[in-house]
């Protein structure tokens, strides 16, 4: 006659799964920053056993994240990234479709945008208004390329019930395989050293405004909060998100409301892969400045499947999400190059929080999936 | 075990979940060797009641005896281990699972540290045969080839192969069409003449009154009295259940006069399996006209329903509505057309389990306006809708911010019907729109339904009870593999005739051998 259990399996584990699988915003955010500081704290353990000081590791990670202006800008550039692909998970996410090739339409996205500003910058005078010209056109091909890259996996599931993790993974590596090819080969730029495409033209560029690191602008981040604002207000106040969600929700329901779960599939491919496209867009006219081989320019996309989860696919908490990446990657790539602890060892840290904060939201979308768990009925 | 004792009685049974009193105080005593009702609305508690017998939920006061020894469940084992089987309203079975699979899942015979299927296999075919089961035919098929009677047999199986004295059957004749409820009567019967104790819970009056031998009535989570089912009518249940007075009679009929607005010319639809389900159906309905489909479940009703709302693509054949031909329109275009559905599953189709009320209200609206303009939501409009229905349909709890989920299926149900009809629909169909519903919300519906084609609009009804197709319609056509074997008028047709019908034989050939299949239904007293 204790206290109330939660279904059949009763048990504190059960309960403790169920409290897990069904906590509201302020308990994620909860659960999220103890997650991160436990994890941290094993990861600490870990380093002090490996022979390491950890309590200036401790420190150099904090330092490395928000230690400096110049520390914070790295990770709200990163942040930037980490959101915008976030939001792309996301969409397909809360649609039910499991969209795990952003990282692939963010390749093609960037390398189009970059493809088409070369191009047409032979066309366009340079100049702060030629730049705008360019950047536009640019970015308006990246997320054409980004959507159309996306929509081909939704066609597949449509048209020929091709799992769609499975083509998207395969996308991911073709994306990669061959942008890197045609990066050495046919569109390489003939007087670099290293495999990389000529650069964006001198007029291609965004304000810095604020902090004074070249990779970072207001313009940025303002994009950023323009695609969560945007993507939330579809999601809850159009009758596409509404079709969207619904359909991630209980497919069954959404065909009965007239969804056509075909073309909703495919347009939510699309837009996922828009999304996808559009951050390529802004990682190469922000950070990068030309295009290399994608193998070397990070997991993005990757890590962007776990921000998603991390928010339980909720735009707008994937903010705080990407801003936990965000300065996870800053604090690594801080603590490599100051202090002897291995990269391997950050990584794995990261690994620690992703395990711990996303992994019941994965396990809850798998269940509700497969009709396993959940209710005791 | 002293055999004078009774199997189970619960003293003073209370559960609360949070505020809601589930069950208050509840006393409950199944004698041995008999079969005691549990009859109650949608939402009173039987359920809870029994969860609480079986060992899912521990009470907050209140005491188990079973064979007369107060006993606590921990959980649902510890009940089996006393002899408690209960047979849950969604099976509890492994569909990829083959049927023997299923009966010894957690109860594995084994030899050597491997399960010895041979002994399993005799202990269950004994089983079969002591009970006249016909599953151990079918012992190596996949659960979920075979059809909903066969599968809530192999529940049976599976308690009694546990060794279960003590058998909860939690709403069995819901999924059952009239032929397979008489079969499960038959076993129920059986099994009590074997000497076991048998909980049935149920929503249906005249169920209860054919098989038990004590009716207890559950009304708000209250044991509101225990009678003998020979000395009390269906009238006096009904007034426990209900706490007023229900009318059973025929509702008024003034047949409409008004001109087709849905005509369905040589339709054939495929089934899931590719294989045509309707095959070459003809039907009118008239404006102020109710059409009832009558038929066993799987002879093409739910085929037919999702050809004319545009959930299935015909294969051939024209649906017209008010003179348009729209067999090759949407879904979604249908519901702008005019089409209001009740669908056949309240919980996978009609509503998003985890969507508040609000959020439902605008299921199949998203196009409409004003809930939309250009794409955009008004969940302005949307929110006044699902207060309005809420309102206008008495779902309890009144409160538009309550996940559907946590509502009873009568209050869902209920909902549903309000959003389908609020907006003046050209036709409404209707599939099984009762069906899992209690009695007060039942006549309620019935109301509706009534009043919709009083206004003039023309309703298709699919239902598997008869009483309800006898009730309602104007004109009954009667489903049989795909076709429609008749169409009759209901005052001039006996329920056995329906029965007759429904089986594929047509009037003319089948009167003087059907009877026995006749009443199949009950049907409530006129």
């Amino acid at each position: 006659m204790s206290g109330s259990e939660t279904g059949s399996d009763g048990g504190a584990l059960g309960a403790l799964a169920a409290r897990l699988l069904d906590a509201s915003v302020l308990e994620r955010i909860g659960i999220g920053i103890a997650s991160t500081a436990l994890a941290l704290l094993i990861g600490l353990v870990i380093a002090a056993a490996a022979g390491y000081d950890s309590i200036r590791f401790a420190n150099q990670l904090l330092v490395g994240a928000f230690g400096s202006e110049r520390a914070i800008a790295r990770t709200l550039r990163s942040t930037t990234i980490f959101v915008m692909t976030g939001v792309a998970v996301a969409v397909a996410f809360r649609a039910g479709v499991f969209n795990i090739g952003v990282q692939g339409q963010f390749v093609v996205g960037g390398f189009s945008t970059v493809v088409s500003i070369v191009w047409l910058g032979a066309f366009v005078p340079s100049g702060a208004v030629g730049g705008i010209v360019l950047m536009l056109f640019g970015t308006a091909v990246g997320v054409v390329a980004g959507g159309l890259y996306g929509a081909l996996p939704g066609v597949m599931k449509a048209y020929g019930d091709a799992n769609e993790i499975i083509t998207t993974i395969m996308l991911n590596f073709i994306a990669t395989g061959f942008v890197g090819w045609l990066v050495a080969g046919p569109f390489g730029a003939p007087e670099a050293t290293a495999t990389r495409t000529r650069r964006l033209p001198e007029s291609v560029g965004l304000p810095q405004v604020v902090f004074g690191d070249p990779n970072l602008s207001i313009v940025g981040i303002l994009l950023m909060l323009g695609v969560v604002a945007l993507i939330a207000v579809i999601m809850t106040r159009t009758r596409f998100g509404y079709d969207m969600v619904t359909s991630g929700y209980q497919d069954t329901a959404a065909t009965y409301s007239g969804v056509d779960a075909k073309r909703m599939v495919i347009s939510t491919m699309a837009l996922s892969g828009m999304v996808a496209g559009l951050t390529g867009a802004l990682f190469v006219i922000m950070i990068q400045g030309y295009y290399t081989d994608p193998s070397g320019i990070g997991n993005y996309g990757f890590d962007a499947i776990a921000v998603s989860l991390l928010a339980a696919n909720n735009p707008v908490g994937v903010l705080p999400a990407g801003l936990l990446f965000g300065g996870l990657e800053s604090a690594g790539s801080h603590v490599q190059i100051n202090s002897d602890i291995p990269v391997q060892l950050i990584d794995g840290i990261v690994g620690l929080v992703v395990l711990f904060v996303a992994a019941p939201e994965l396990f809850r979308m798998i269940a509700a999936r497969t009709g396993l768990g959940g209710d005791a009925e | 075990m002293t055999r004078n004792a009774p199997a189970v009685r619960l003293e003073g049974i209370t559960k609360r979940f949070g505020d809601v009193v589930a069950n208050d105080e509840v006393d409950f005593t199944l004698e041995n060797g008999s079969i005691h009702a549990l009859l109650g609305e949608n939402g009173s508690g039987k359920t809870t009641l029994m969860s609480v017998l079986y060992g899912l939920y521990d009470q907050n006061s209140g005491t188990i005896h079973v064979d007369g020894e107060e006993r606590t469940f921990e959980s649902p084992r510890d009940a089996m281990d006393a002899g408690i089987g209960m047979i849950h309203q969604h099976f509890q079975l492994v569909k990829p699972m083959t049927v023997l699979q299923n009966v010894i899942l957690g109860h594995e015979p084994t030899e050597g540290g491997t399960v010895d299927e041979a002994s399993a296999r005799a202990d269950i075919e004994e089983i079969c045969e002591r009970y006249g089961f016909d599953i151990d035919r079918h012992l190596d098929t996949a659960i979920e080839d075979l059809d909903l009677g066969a599968q809530q047999r192999v529940e049976i199986v599976k308690s009694l192969y546990r060794g279960a004295e003590i058998l909860v059957l939690d709403e069995p004749t819901a999924v059952l069409t009239p032929q397979e409820v008489d079969g499960l009567m038959e076993v129920m019967n059986d099994l009590r003449a074997d000497g076991r104790s048998l909980i049935f819970i149920s929503h249906k009056l005249d169920e209860a009154l054919e098989i038990a031998d004590d009716i207890t009535v559950l009304r708000d989570g209250k044991a509101v009295g225990t009678v003998p089912a020979a000395e009390t009518t269906e009238q006096d249940l009904a007034r426990m259940m209900v706490g007023r007075e229900v009318l059973f009679d025929r509702l008024e009929r003034e047949p409409g006069t008004g001109g087709p607005v849905l005509e369905v010319e040589g339709l054939r639809v495929p089934g899931d399996r590719g294989r045509e389900q309707v095959e070459g159906v003809d039907l009118t309905v008239h404006e102020g006209e109710i059409l009832g489909i009558a038929g066993v479940q799987g002879n093409g009703q739910s085929e037919l329903i999702e050809g004319v709302t545009g959930l299935r693509r015909p294969s051939a054949g024209t649906v017209r509505l008010n003179g348009t031909d729209i067999a090759d329109r949407s879904r979604r275009d249908r519901i702008e057309d005019g089409i209001a559905y009740i669908p056949e599953d309240r919980q996978t189709e009609g509503l998003v389990q985890e969507y508040t009320l609000q959020r439902n209200a605008l299921l199949g609206n998203q196009t409409i306006e004003p809930y939309a303009e250009n794409g955009i939501l008004n969940w302005e409009a949307v929110n006044d809708h699902a207060a309005d229905v809420i309102e206008e349909y008495d779902v309890q709890p009144p409160n538009p911010e309550t996940d559907a989920e946590s509502l009873s299926g009568g209050n869902q149900q209920k909902f549903i019907v309000g959003r389908e009809i609020g907006h003046d629909p050209e036709v409404l169909v209707a599939s099984h729109p009762t069906r899992g519903v209690d009695i007060g919300s039942i006549e309620f519906i019935h109301k509706r339904l009534m009043e919709l084609r009083d206004e003039g609009v023309g309703v298709l009804m699919v239902s598997s009870k008869l009483e309800e197709i006898q009730k309602l319609s104007d004109r009954i056509a009667v489903m049989y593999e795909g076709k429609f074997i008749d169409v009759v008028d209901p005052e001039a047709v006996t329920e056995s005739e329906l029965g007759l019908l429904m089986a594929g034989r047509t009037l003319a050939e089948g009167s003087g051998d059907g009877s026995e299949s006749a009443d199949a239904d009950g049907g409530v007293s006129s």
